[in-house]
């Protein structure tokens, strides 16, 4: 489980994160939803430690990290937790398959091939996974990112708005592999645009505004809450798809 | 008029050949010193960008304001008579194209590693992998594919530059080949040869910087 108390992240005068205090559990899935500026990015940075904390705690697992920290280099939560980017960066030097192997180590075992190509083909990248980055289109590098962390087996996995290059297909594709790797007992956190994406399949829902975290619930809170921002924030998506 | 070409080439090898070794120990000590220390400074100049970064890019402009040429003759004349020194004109050449090519290359360096997308780094920490493997995976790899053209083009255009030191007094291959025509007067034959010498030294590392350039250099704003 991971559980952040307290979390304060400052960019210069700027407070980007304001007394944070959340859980993932394992096994569920969180959408962080939100307007532009929020602070969902950074959120999910902290959480996963990329970004460290000005004050506060995250305890993940048996690991306690106490902020301000200078660096976490030793105890990294890294690949047991993995982000998926809003802005993929594929390696641009490697083809796509390169890409996910190379985390790997380049070499596969027969599991780690099965499941490989279980998600080359689920994702329907049979055809283009020996290309280079630049020789494919944005949404085909995004599945690359997508099938680059899901390949590293994480316990806890960030995707930030993941599916924003991704047709209708792909990202139902997503959702309901989402759902099965929920059923592993992985805990996805999810930055999304997609009211949609959040009311199916979310356990918890998280607001954010300014920094802060206005109101937070299961997905019930899209369709029913009292918070009047939040009611006026998902109105306004509605109106705009 | 190519059989005259190659007819004074083999007539005058000996004196080409020696003009063409001073040429080549030239541009391979302004070749060395330029990447070695070049790219020391460049890697210097980005870890440290106020320390060694600020003070380089000054001496890079400032240097960049001077004509080559001038340098060259400032270094071989009122330098050295202001020290009442003597020195061999081919250390003054080496010292002067050096100079050049260090900041060249340091510029190149430090605008690459600078301007490093550091979501590369970070995709590959969050995949887990160490410090090391990343810069033996990711940075170095991408960087050295960004850098090669731009490193290939100047080192052919340092090459080119070495015809300055025939200026100084140096017996490189261009002052051997003025020297040649002043002694038979056939400037088309020998200005010929001599362009035909580094058409085939300079094209096909300039065919090679362009080939890098389209196979591997990517743009990295992954637009």
């Amino acid at each position: 489980m991971l559980q952040a108390t307290n979390i304060t992240k400052r960019f210069g005068d700027k407070i980007a994160l304001d007394n944070i205090n959340l859980d993932i559990k394992p096994g569920t899935i969180t959408s962080i939803i939100g307007p532009s500026g929020s602070g969902k990015t950074t959120l999910l940075r902290t959480l996963g430690m990329l970004e460290l904390a000005d004050t506060g705690t995250i305890a993940l697992d048996k690991e306690l990290y106490q902020f301000p920290l200078a660096t976490v280099e030793g105890r990294a939560p890294w690949p047991k937790l993995t982000i998926v980017f809003q802005q993929l960066f594929i390696w641009p030097h490697l083809t796509l398959r390169g890409n996910i192997l190379l985390p790997l180590g380049g070499n596969m075992s027969a599991d780690q091939q099965k499941q490989f190509n279980e998600l080359v083909e689920l994702f329907s990248m049979e055809e283009f996974i020996d290309r280079y980055p630049n020789e494919v289109s944005l949404g085909q590098r995004q599945r690359t990112a997508i099938i680059r962390a899901l390949m590293l087996n994480p316990e806890y996995l960030f995707l930030d708005e993941v599916t924003s290059s991704l047709d209708v297909e792909q990202t139902s594709i997503i959702l309901s592999h989402l759902g099965d790797i929920k059923k592993r007992g992985v805990a996805v956190v999810v930055v999304t645009h997609l009211l949609n994406f959040a009311k199916s399949v979310s356990d918890q829902v998280i607001f954010l505004e300014h920094g802060k975290i206005v109101v937070s619930g299961d997905r019930t809170i899209l369709e029913n809450s009292s918070n009047e921002r939040l009611r006026e924030f998902t109105s306004l998506i509605k109106q705009a798809s | 008029m190519v059989t005259a070409v190659f007819t004074i080439i083999s007539q005058y090898r000996e004196g080409l050949l020696q003009g063409l070794l001073v040429t080549l120990a030239l541009c391979l000590i302004v070749w060395v010193c330029g990447l070695t220390i070049g790219t020391l400074l460049g890697s210097l100049s980005a870890q440290y960008p106020n320390e060694v970064g600020k003070p380089s890019k000054a001496l890079s402009f400032t240097l960049s304001g001077i004509p080559i040429l001038v340098l060259l003759f400032w270094l071989h004349y009122p330098l050295q008579e202001m020290l009442g020194v003597v020195i061999n004109p081919f250390f003054t050449a080496a010292f002067a194209l050096s100079l050049v090519n260090i900041f060249a290359v340091t510029d190149i360096v430090r605008t690459a590693l600078v301007e490093f997308p550091s979501q590369y780094i970070a995709a590959g920490k969050v995949s887990g992998l160490s410090n090391q493997e990343i810069f033996k995976k990711i940075q170095f790899p991408i960087i050295f594919r960004q850098i090669i053209p731009a490193i290939l083009t100047t080192q052919v255009n340092m090459l080119q530059l070495t015809l300055f030191a025939s200026l100084i007094s140096v017996e490189e291959i261009f002052r051997v080949t003025q020297r040649i025509n002043a002694s038979i007067y056939k400037p088309v034959e020998i200005y010929t040869a001599l362009a035909i010498f580094f058409l085939i030294i300079c094209l096909p590392l300039n065919g090679l910087a362009l080939y890098l350039k389209r196979k591997y250099t990517r743009n990295l704003s992954e637009k």
